[in-house]
């Protein structure tokens, strides 16, 4: 059982990765729009088109 | 039946005959604009946008090569001091972008901005509909990314982020982070709560249990040091006020309870408490949170009062006309003012005459004729014709901003309903506190080493969160099912107000009325000539006048015909050639001697041929809403500033209890503080600006979305759907919530006043203590879950 005085530990260190993730994700505006990021996946991003009329500018 | 258009899903108009190709099939549109707007969306590959597109977006307005032409106004460095950031070599400008509707639009403009040569990073923003864009200015101007969108169908206008909305933004993120430490850290203490509840019962080592009380400790400290600082702060700040906020006993007992856990591990005694503060502040935080969000959507929906202003105006320096930036504007500079454009200061009329659309000072639609020695004002639009004016007022000195300033100062006086609330809140607060210390008092004398424990015991139980849950939670849910129903609540004490309210004031135009015209009557003066004929040649005729009442022809007849040599006289009307024959629509005394008081005149070669009567249609909704207070015993009044014998009409149609006509705001002021010196609380109902500083003086201010911009600024309530049957809703919703705060302050109240004798007496063990006040919230906030079901 005493391994758990090493786990613990070693899960608190986990929770402050994620605090330091969420405080990035919060600074760099992640969450200032929600409802654009929910639909971004239904667009394609690069089309043979698109792609053309980028190379023409 | 009429198609729509591919673009906007609009009717397409009849005798339109464009359309736009998409995957092999001709789909109509309904203006050249939305056809170009398409073909170069299709042409670029973007043709995604109309596959996953939510919203429709709206018509679009052709290109006026002039429009592009003035946009290089904004390549000027001086003029973009104000608005663009340099970072290092690359320039920073946030936008606001007319007509942004779903993640479509987002994508849309994404995609095209980055086309663009060196645009380094683009972000869209959906809900404030504004986008920020990082561009290197050596290759693409300003200019340019702001014609690219129009484009592509959306305008922008540079964006000056004002000071509040900055801090907004800074508060909501710091909410965010606080939560986030909560929320993750909540979790961990709970779960080593949960080990040690289980070793109470099947029996846990010492060491194991001292290890799992320090990491708590270590746990719960970010959460009480960090998330739950605000609510110290803000009860030290009350403390030096000389007041006792609710957050005064809420920091006691965190902090209290945070300081006997911490107490209690060091000395290896006690209970701890770690568990139930951090759940305690996380709750509390989350409420205090969606309160911000919804307060702050509200705010972001009214646009900034800014936009009203151009940034640029035409100086006349010698026989040239230069661009520069309207602040600079000086005293008694001249400065040219074309169709279209807003007026950028006060000033007098010095050449040349046009029509101005003041209805954004006045909320009267009719645009005013404007010649020589009149006076105009800035932020309003100017019509038809190009006018030289001498400007005499800037800055803060133009009726804008004096009205603004007005509205400011009657704010400062507004009448604090919430105070009364606080008010009871300090003396439970004070009782609780005199409790607390008795308590402690006589433990000491009775059981010294106990006294401490149970002090603390009761402050938990008796800890104040039902109480301090029980508005706020009934008032969240209640804005956001208002919300969802188009009703944008901005002050919290909307809720409050509204059952209280015992009059309504209701301004005419754009209110009761659309604020659109419709034609009402028409005379035939030449019968030769049938009405079916007549209305197609006036809504030909008109197509050609942006003039407010031309919409009244265009909206209602779509016309087939074709006319030619289309030609609109400044402050007359429109002419031109159809069959051979001169025909003309306008003033009824443009050709001489036709006498007659009808809006409008059609002409055939010179000769009147009917007469068109105007009126403002009655929204539709009115007369419902106005019986349905009057039923609930609500007098409803009409304060207007149209002197005309339409206010009376209106006011009989609609039964009235009073209307009072051709009132300047003053007026319209002086009346609700009139009515409030009587004691009665009033809600003032209006969309125009002339309608802002009333608002302050109503107890209850509640504007149109169709109204201007400062008018929804200052308005405590915005009717998204410039619907008034939303007043119905309103008042129903505030009834139930006033209800339900009623009941959770009873339930709240009954817990606390039963519990406490209890853990004074030391018969209420931690446990308990803990359960009866998650209890306590949890029926409190289910209880006001109830309004979301409205």
């Amino acid at each position: 059982m005493s391994i758990i005085y090493v786990l613990i530990p070693i899960a608190i260190l986990f929770v402050v990765i994620a605090i330091g993730v969420f405080f990035w994700a919060v600074k760099s505006e992640q969450f200032s729009d929600l409802n654009k990021q929910a639909h971004s996946i239904l667009f394609e991003d690069d089309k043979e088109q698109h792609k053309k009329s980028n190379d023409g500018n | 039946m009429a198609k729509s258009c591919f673009h906007c899903l609009e009717a397409v108009p009849s005798g339109f005959q464009g359309e736009v190709i998409f995957e092999g099939i001709a789909n109509p549109v309904c203006c050249t604009g939305c056809q170009a707007v398409a073909e170069t969306i299709l042409a670029q590959g973007m043709s995604d946008y109309y596959k996953f597109r939510t919203e429709t977006s709206g018509r679009v307005e052709e290109l006026v090569p002039e429009q592009l032409k003035e946009l290089t106004n904004y390549d000027n460095q001086d003029i973009q001091k104000d608005f663009v950031s340099e970072q290092g070599n690359l320039k920073e400008v946030l936008l606001s972008v007319e007509g942004i509707s779903c993640a479509a639009c987002a994508w849309l403009i994404e995609k095209q901005l980055l086309a663009l040569p060196e645009i380094k990073r683009v972000d869209v923003n959906t809900s404030t509909h504004r986008a920020m864009i990082l561009w290197n200015n050596e290759l693409t101007q300003l200019s340019e990314i702001i014609g690219a969108l129009m484009q592509i169908g959306y305008k922008a206008y540079p964006f000056q982020a004002d000071e509040e909305a900055a801090q907004k933004q800074a508060a909501s993120k710091a909410y965010m982070r606080r939560l986030g430490v909560a929320g993750l850290m909540t979790m961990q203490v709970m779960m080593f709560a949960f080990a040690m509840y289980f070793g109470m019962f099947s029996g846990m080592e010492d060491g194991f249990e001292q290890y799992f009380r320090w990491i708590s400790l270590i746990l719960a400290s970010p959460v009480i040091l960090y998330s739950a600082l605000p609510f110290l702060i803000n009860a030290i700040k009350g403390l030096k006020s000389r007041q006792l906020n609710m957050d005064l006993p809420v920091s006691l007992a965190i902090f209290g309870a945070y300081g006997a856990s911490c107490y209690a591990t060091v000395m290896s005694v006690g209970e701890v408490y770690f568990e139930s503060i951090c759940m305690f502040t996380f709750l509390l935080l989350l409420g205090k949170y969606l309160e911000f969000r919804a307060r702050m959507k509200a705010s972001e929906f009214t646009a900034n009062l800014q936009k009203l202003l151009p940034l640029t105006a035409r100086r006349i320096a010698g026989a040239a006309e230069e661009v520069i930036a309207a602040k600079n504007l000086q005293l008694n500079d001249l400065i040219l003012v074309k169709p279209g454009e807003t007026i950028p200061a006060d000033g007098i009329v010095v050449e040349g005459t046009s029509t101005v659309d003041e209805s954004m000072m006045t909320g009267e639609h009719l645009p005013i004729k404007k010649f020589a020695n009149h006076q105009v004002y800035a932020g309003t639009l100017n019509h038809d014709g190009v006018i030289t004016l001498k400007i005499n007022k800037v800055g803060q000195n133009t009726l804008l901003n004096q009205i603004i300033k007005l509205q400011h100062n009657a704010l400062m006086k507004r009448p604090k309903i919430v105070e009364v609330t606080d008010k009871v809140a300090q003396w439970f607060v004070a009782c609780l506190l005199i409790f607390a210390s008795i308590t402690a008092i006589g433990w000491y004398h009775v059981e010294p080493e106990h006294a401490f424990w149970v002090t603390i015991a009761v402050l938990v139980a008796t800890c104040p969160c039902a109480l301090s849950l029980a508005i706020p939670t009934a008032l969240t849910c209640a804005v956001a099912t208002l919300t969802k129903k188009g009703i944008l609540i901005k002050e919290a004490h909307v809720l409050e107000t509204a059952p209280k309210v015992s009059r309504y004031a209701f301004d005419k135009t754009g209110t009761l009325t659309e604020g659109r015209f419709t034609i009402s009557d028409i005379t035939i003066l030449d019968q030769q000539y049938a009405e079916s004929m007549i209305l197609s040649l006036a809504s030909a005729l008109e197509r050609y006048s942006e003039h407010p009442i031309a919409k009244a022809f265009v909206d209602d007849n779509p016309s087939f015909i074709e006319i030619h040599q289309a030609h609109v006289s400044t402050g007359l009307g429109v002419s031109g050639e159809f069959e051979g024959k001169h025909i003309a629509i306008g003033k009824p005394s443009w050709f001489g001697s036709h006498a007659s008081f009808a809006q409008a005149t059609l002409f055939v070669d010179k000769h009147p041929i009917a007469d068109f009567y105007l009126q403002d249609k009655v929204r539709t909704s009115a007369p419902e809403v106005i019986e349905y207070l009057q039923s609930h015993r609500l007098t409803c009044h009409m304060l207007t500033g149209d002197s005309s014998k339409a206010a009376s009409n209106l006011s009989n149609e609609l039964g009235l209890d009073s209307y009072k006509q051709a009132c300047a705001p003053k007026d319209k002021q002086q009346e609700v503080e009139q009515w409030s010196n009587r004691g009665h609380i009033v809600a003032m109902v209006g969309d125009g600006v002339n309608d802002s500083p009333v608002f302050n003086s109503a107890h209850l201010s509640i504007a149109m979305e169709t109204g201007a911009d400062i008018s929804k600024n200052t308005a405590d309530v915005v009717l998204l759907n410039s619907d008034l049957n939303s007043l119905k809703t309103l008042q129903g919703v505030a009834v139930k919530t006033k209800q339900i705060i009623k009941q959770n302050l009873t339930i709240s109240l009954l817990y606390n006043g039963s519990i406490l004798p209890l853990a004074a007496l030391g018969l209420v063990p931690p446990w308990l203590a803990v359960i009866g006040m998650s209890a306590s919230s949890i029926v409190v906030i289910t209880n006001s879950l109830r309004l979301l079901k409205l």
